[in-house]
């Protein structure tokens, strides 16, 4: 955290030092490598660090200091109040000096003179804009300080900061972790992510999303082992949730609106449920409780019906058929068609000419899931509502989910919200290692990555074999190409990339593949790869002018792990 | 057993429930579940004998469950009748305020033909405006009207039914049928025909009705016209006009944009097809304001709405464009709200049987706020007895309660009664600002109206009447100002100066702008201006003497009658002014509350344990997704995973040392960023940079 701020703001600093003070913080970055890049040629993603020692942007700015002095009584006032304030806010300023950064003293010296002169440049010209990012606090603890600043700037050190507590990260990167993995334990609310004060919504926008900030490490997850289903469900029934009380009494507070809920649905209301948490419990009980309820106050039991946004096959029809068939029983006529609408006109029709019949209770499930979110589903689910004698519940778990109504649609819903936050995961509702999987870009790996893959190879043929070792001999040889011939793919690592960005063409392997007597004719090899389809171990794209480009779901790694396994077995 | 082996029999049993899309709620088997649904249906079973009238467990015993069922029973009795006389009210407006609409679209759809319309379809464009609700209701009278007179029927098709051509074909047909046959007579109609079957969507079908029943007039409305795709609305209205010879189509359009607009979407050559008039439906904001006027002004009300609802209504109404059926909703539920939850709302009832106000009850009374400041005047006023006597008591205290309740509920009257006076006369005013009743309404209602300038204007609007329009507002007084013996000398003599004036003229007053004069004078080449008095005649001396009288009498009225309603005893009873159930319950924050819930979950999980957790800290006592939402705040637009994750892992392992197992820290690792993800706050950035996140929501954005 302190470690991202300073460089951060090493960054702002310089800023107005190239420019004009005018525009402080629209100079793009290209500018700054430029200027320095002939003193130090640095490793391209180090630039920023090397940052303060950049000596050529100096004398412009000065002079342009000189022309829009504040006046120095002014800033002289102000510096203070910064300080302490920065003293509060920033309660980490010394550092011990590394071994390493005295072996270039010359270097050192240099730019902690020239972080020194920023630093009474950016309390100089004070401005909103750097009030904001806490480049002022910065610049006045660098003046207060002694310490030279210089190591974060050099990049040798891989320290924590305050309270000593490290959390070095796993990976033996010498680079050091500029965000998260050195982050102190305790400075998580050092500082808010808010700015002081208040700030209109719009200016809070900007300075959530201010340039200059997105500076991430490039560690990757390829050293961590993912969770597999099982696993997932293994570790989590170990896990003992230290809430588990203070959950339970949240529900039990849920449970003494079910009066209110109940008036509420006598007197013509629908009911939307809202907030985090899964609320499937909640639902379940509520149906209890009106069953309960009118069982013992009347003979007939109530009609409730259930529903499950989040179930993928869920349709609308099938709720109106099931709510048609509550109400009809045996009735309901053999063939409902095929249309939703005439489903619910047909039951619309039927709750009509049974005026006696008691009033039918549905409750939804995450009604703004994504099979059920659709615009026209809701709208159908809208005339739902307005349906006399049907009491509709809802939940929704997303939190922009009343954007799914528009105007028209809300005044047929016709709803009263209550927040149920229950805390309770949504275990059920979504498929959680596989949403995140995907999240991180990673869904073809399921199949097991390399073991799944080898496991699945060894079961089929052996020209199956072959093609497989072709196509990765001539991925990973592609890749080994690109890799040459591009240097600027260096940056994020490119040999950690999978494989899914590059691939063969189609026409390419099918001409190897007959080259190598693997496949004789196009149907035979087609057949060959749709093995490797069904078991999720090539994926296929169009590129841009129609080609058909194969790839393998597989990191680098793992790809030659699977090849060697091959060439060898 | 443990509760929680049990818990987790009773999901288990649910198990294969959970996973089915839709089913029919069947109770947990009795033997299964010992756990929680007997306890509760003998709790119930329980309250059901002691309590004959199921009816009265929709309102459920209050101050403490020790409120006597008759209370419970009185509190709804008396809102379902004092709802039902306000629903009334409120149709009686909506009906009203369609009726000049719906007259001039019925009289059009019936004596508009193809034939008089040069062969092309005789077409209602209606615009709706902000007044969305409005159309359905004109509709559904429309449809009424046509069908009780056997001429037709109104057919409504909604944009999502027209997917295709066939579909909306299809749609028409079977609403057309089924609107006076019914659904069973929509399927008989399909299989009980001679010749080749005809498929859904044919218009023969149509055809072969329409000559069934000797229609005359089958209006297809399409309610949300904008909506449709307008290819499919020209091939639609094509194959409507090539039937029109045939059938008797008249096409009526909800526009809520502009008439211009939508002809700009569709082909010239559909717009050929097409000749009609246009229908403007009033806006909403006016009838919510009648609405609101007949509510809290009525004679006979009982309860009344206090200044924060009303403000929060017609904030609502006016910001998002409310539809005057929302509006009363929202009414509605302030209602039962207050009926719900207010032990005193049944002093409103009609039984004042001291039997049923006792113990606890009277023991709120003397809790009460209003009560206190009662209290705390009589002994400024010097009768400490009297409080001594309320605060022992009982029957003396009902006593007074039933009293100060009529009171104040004479004294709401009043209020409104001025209010609407000042209303009447502020029309009379030429300003170009009118104030409508209901913002007179919060003002009087936050007791502000009688020191405004409202009144001020409405005075001098007074001054300025001349003698007709005096008449009118005289005659419009309310009660308790024109029993008053000053006012009603006044009528007299102005009675008087009435006939004894000559031939009919007006009077007017000396404040009249007609009665002062402006002169010019030319003073050594300058125009001097002054303004005179007039030369008035006697009899205008005389009615402005009259005048004066009557707007000192005005004053006078307005000071006495425009009190802060909530300094009246029991107003507790009688107003409800408690803005948030209201304003939860209808503009809920859904985005706000998750936001709190991940950022400080003890606001919701309110800790037993230890104190500690209410600083605001990170800690891995914290719900997993919170800890997440925490750290995720921190960081920039891009988020690395790896150093997400090792944070996170960081933050259980500080805490829990070396017991900490880094696999089920994973485990809640991932159920936390599936739940981030599920809120659409991250998405996938690997584009950008391997094993990244792009964060794609802000706190409080």
């Amino acid at each position: 955290m302190v470690l991202r701020k300073l460089s951060d703001s090493g960054l702002e600093n310089e800023h107005p030092a190239v420019s004009t003070p005018k525009r402080p913080r629209v100079q793009p970055k290209g500018v700054l490598k430029n200027g320095h890049a002939p003193n130090h040629p640095p490793p391209a993603d180090d630039a920023t660090y090397e940052l303060p020692s950049a000596p050529n942007g100096q004398s412009t700015p000065k002079k342009a200091n000189g022309v829009t002095a504040t006046p120095l009584k002014e800033s002289g006032l102000k510096t203070p109040t910064h300080r302490s304030k920065a003293r509060n806010l920033f309660a980490t300023p010394t550092k011990p000096k590394p071994a390493t950064a005295a072996a270039t003293p010359s270097r050192l010296k240099n730019a902690d003179r020239s972080a020194k002169k920023k630093s009474a440049r950016v309390l100089f010209e004070q401005n909103e804009d750097r009030e904001w990012d806490g480049s002022e606090q910065l610049a006045a603890e660098i003046l207060q300080d002694d310490e030279p600043q210089i190591d974060k700037a050099g990049d040798t050190v891989m320290e924590t900061v305050e309270e000593g507590e490290a959390t070095k990260p796993a990976g033996n990167d010498p680079k050091p972790a500029k965000r998260r993995a050195g982050r102190p334990k305790g400075a998580a609310n050092k500082r808010s992510p808010t700015p002081e004060g208040e700030l209109p919504a719009h200016e809070r926008y900007f300075f959530q999303n201010r340039a200059g900030t997105a500076k991430t490490s490039n560690k990757n997850l390829n050293k961590v082992s993912l969770l597999t289903h099982e696993e997932y469900f293994e570790k989590l029934g170990q896990y003992v949730d230290p809430c588990k009380d203070e959950k339970e009494y949240l529900l039990s507070l849920h449970h003494r609106s079910f009066p209110q809920w109940f008036f509420e649905f006598e007197e013509g209301f629908n009911i939307c449920l809202f907030g985090y948490g899964s609320k499937r419990r909640l639902v379940q009980q509520f149906a209890d409780w009106i069953y309960t309820r009118s069982v013992s106050a009347s003979a007939n039991p109530p009609a409730i019906i259930i529903v499950n946004g989040y179930a993928p096959g869920i349709t609308i029809r099938s709720i109106f058929a099931t709510i048609a068939s509550a109400i009809l029983g045996d009735e309901l006529p053999s063939k409902l068609g095929s249309q939703p609408t005439e489903v619910l006109e047909l039951l619309q029709s039927a709750l009509k000419s049974r005026p006696e019949h008691d009033p039918i209770t549905v409750l939804i499930n995450s009604v703004d899931a994504p099979s059920l979110r659709r615009a026209a589903n809701q709208a159908l689910l809208g005339r739902l509502a307005a349906t006399p004698r049907i009491r509709l519940l809802l939940t929704a778990d997303t939190p922009n989910f009343p954007v799914m109504w528009d105007i028209s649609l809300r005044d047929q819903f016709n709803l009263v919200f209550h927040d149920s936050t229950t805390f309770f995961p949504f275990a059920v509702e979504s498929d959680i290692v596989e949403e995140v999987h995907e999240l991180l870009g990673r869904k073809g790996r399921r199949v097991g990555g390399k073991e799944g893959v080898g496991f699945v190879l060894k079961s089929l043929p052996e020209n199956a074999r072959n093609l497989y070792r072709l196509l990765l001999t001539e991925l990973i040889t592609e890749m080994d190409d690109g890799h040459q011939s591009d240097d600027e793919a260096a940056d994020g690592g490119a040999g950690d990339r999978t494989s899914e960005n590059n691939g063969i063409e189609f026409r390419l392997l099918y001409q190897k593949a007959t080259e190598e007597f693997i496949a004789s004719s196009e149907m035979m090899f087609r057949t060959l790869l749709k093995e490797f389809h069904d078991h999720q171990m090539i994926t296929s794209r169009m590129d841009p002018s129609g080609m058909e480009i194969l790839g393998v779901p597989l990191s680098r790694d793992e790809m030659e792990g699977v090849l060697e396994d091959l060439v060898l077995g | 057993m443990d509760p929680d082996g049990l818990e987790e029999a009773l999901d288990l049993s649910r198990d294969r429930s959970q996973y089915q899309g839709v089913y029919i709620y069947q109770p947990a088997k009795p033997g299964k579940s010992a756990n929680e649904p007997p306890k509760k249906r003998r709790k119930v079973s329980s309250t059901g004998a002691q309590d004959p009238k199921s009816d009265s467990q929709q309102f459920i015993p209050l101050l403490n469950g020790e409120e006597s069922a008759e209370g419970v029973q009185q509190r709804l009795n008396t809102y379902k009748q004092l709802w039902s006389e306000q629903e009334q009210k409120i149709q009686g407006i909506l009906e009203d305020v369609d009726a000049g609409v719906l007259t001039d679209v019925l009289s059009f759809v019936r004596e508009t033909s193809p034939q008089t319309c040069n062969g092309c379809i005789p077409t209602a464009l209606v615009t709706v405006g902000s007044n969305v609700s409005s159309l359905s209701r004109l509709l559904s009278r429309l449809n009424d009207h046509l069908t009780s007179s056997g001429e037709g029927g109104v057919v409504v098709l909604e944009s999502g039914d027209a997917t295709n051509l066939k579909n909306s074909l299809k749609n028409v047909i079977r609403a057309a049928v089924t609107n006076t046959e019914g659904n069973d007579g929509y399927q008989k109609f399909l299989t009980d025909r001679a010749g080749p079957r005809v498929l859904g969507y044919d218009l023969d079908l149509l055809n072969d009705y329409v000559q069934r029943k000797g229609t005359k007039k089958l209006v297809i409305a399409l309610r949300d016209s904008e909506a449709f795709d307008p290819a499919l609305l020209t091939d639609l209205l094509s194959l409507f006009q090539s039937w029109l010879d045939r059938i008797p189509f008249t096409i009526l359009l909800g526009i809520s944009t502009s008439v211009e607009l939508f002809e700009t979407r569709l082909p010239r050559s559909c717009v050929s097809l097409l000749q009609g008039k246009h229908f403007e439906v009033q806006d909403a904001g006016n009838c919510v304001d009648r609405i609101y006027e007949a509510l809290q002004t009525n004679p006979n009300g009982k309860l009344w709405i206090g200044r924060n609802i009303t403000s929060t209504l017609f904030e609502r109404a006016s910001d998002y464009f409310q539809t005057p059926e929302a509006f009363s909703r929202m009414v509605k539920y302030a209602c039962m709200s207050h009926f719900f939850a207010n032990p005193l709302s049944a002093l409103l009832g009609d039984s004042k049987r001291p039997e049923l106000f006792q113990g606890r009850f009277i023991e709120a009374i003397r809790n009460l706020p209003s009560f206190r400041m009662y209290c705390e005047d009589l002994v400024e006023a010097g009768s400490p007895m009297e409080v001594r006597n309320l605060l022992e008591n009982d029957r003396h205290l009902l006593e007074e309660v039933f009293n100060h309740l009529e009171i104040g509920q004479q004294r709401m009257r009043d209020i409104f009664q001025a209010v609407t006076l000042i209303h009447a006369c502020l029309q009379h005013t030429q300003g170009t600002k009118k104030s409508t009743v209901s913002d007179l309404s919060v003002r009087a209602l936050a007791g502000e109206l009688g020191e405004s300038q409202v009144v001020d204007d409405m005075l001098a609007t007074v001054r300025a009447m001349d003698s007709e329009k005096l008449e009118g507002v005289l005659a419009t007084l309310p009660a308790a100002l024109s029993n008053d013996s000053t006012l009603a000398e006044l009528k007299t003599d102005f009675g008087t100066l009435l006939e004894t004036r000559p031939d009919q003229e007006l009077l007017r007053s000396e404040y009249n702008i007609n009665s002062s004069v402006t002169k010019t004078t030319v003073v050594q080449q300058r125009i001097q201006l002054s303004k005179g008095k007039a030369n008035l005649s006697g009899q205008d001396l005389e009615y402005t003497k009259i005048i004066d009288r009557l707007v000192a009498a005005l004053q006078e009225y307005f000071t006495e009658i425009l009190i802060r309603p909530q300094e009246l005893f029991m107003h507790e009873a009688f107003l409800f002014d408690l803005r948030n159930p209201l304003k939860d319950n209808f503009a809920p924050r859904p985005r706000f509350a998750i936001e709190r819930a991940m950022g400080s979950p003890f606001d919701y999980l309110i800790s037993s344990s230890d104190a500690d957790q209410s600083q605001a800290k990170i800690s891995a006592k914290q719900p997993a997704a919170a800890i997440l939402y925490q750290l995720y705040l921190e960081s920039g637009a891009l988020v690395n995973v790896h150093d997400l994750w090792q944070a996170f892992l960081a933050i259980f392992e500080s805490e829990e040392g070396n017991k900490c197992d880094e696999r089920i820290v994973m485990a809640l690792f991932y159920g936390a960023l599936s739940d981030l993800k599920m809120f659409g706050m991250v998405k996938n950035a690997s584009r950008k940079k391997a094993d990244h996140l792009a964060k794609s929501a802000w706190l409080g954005l």
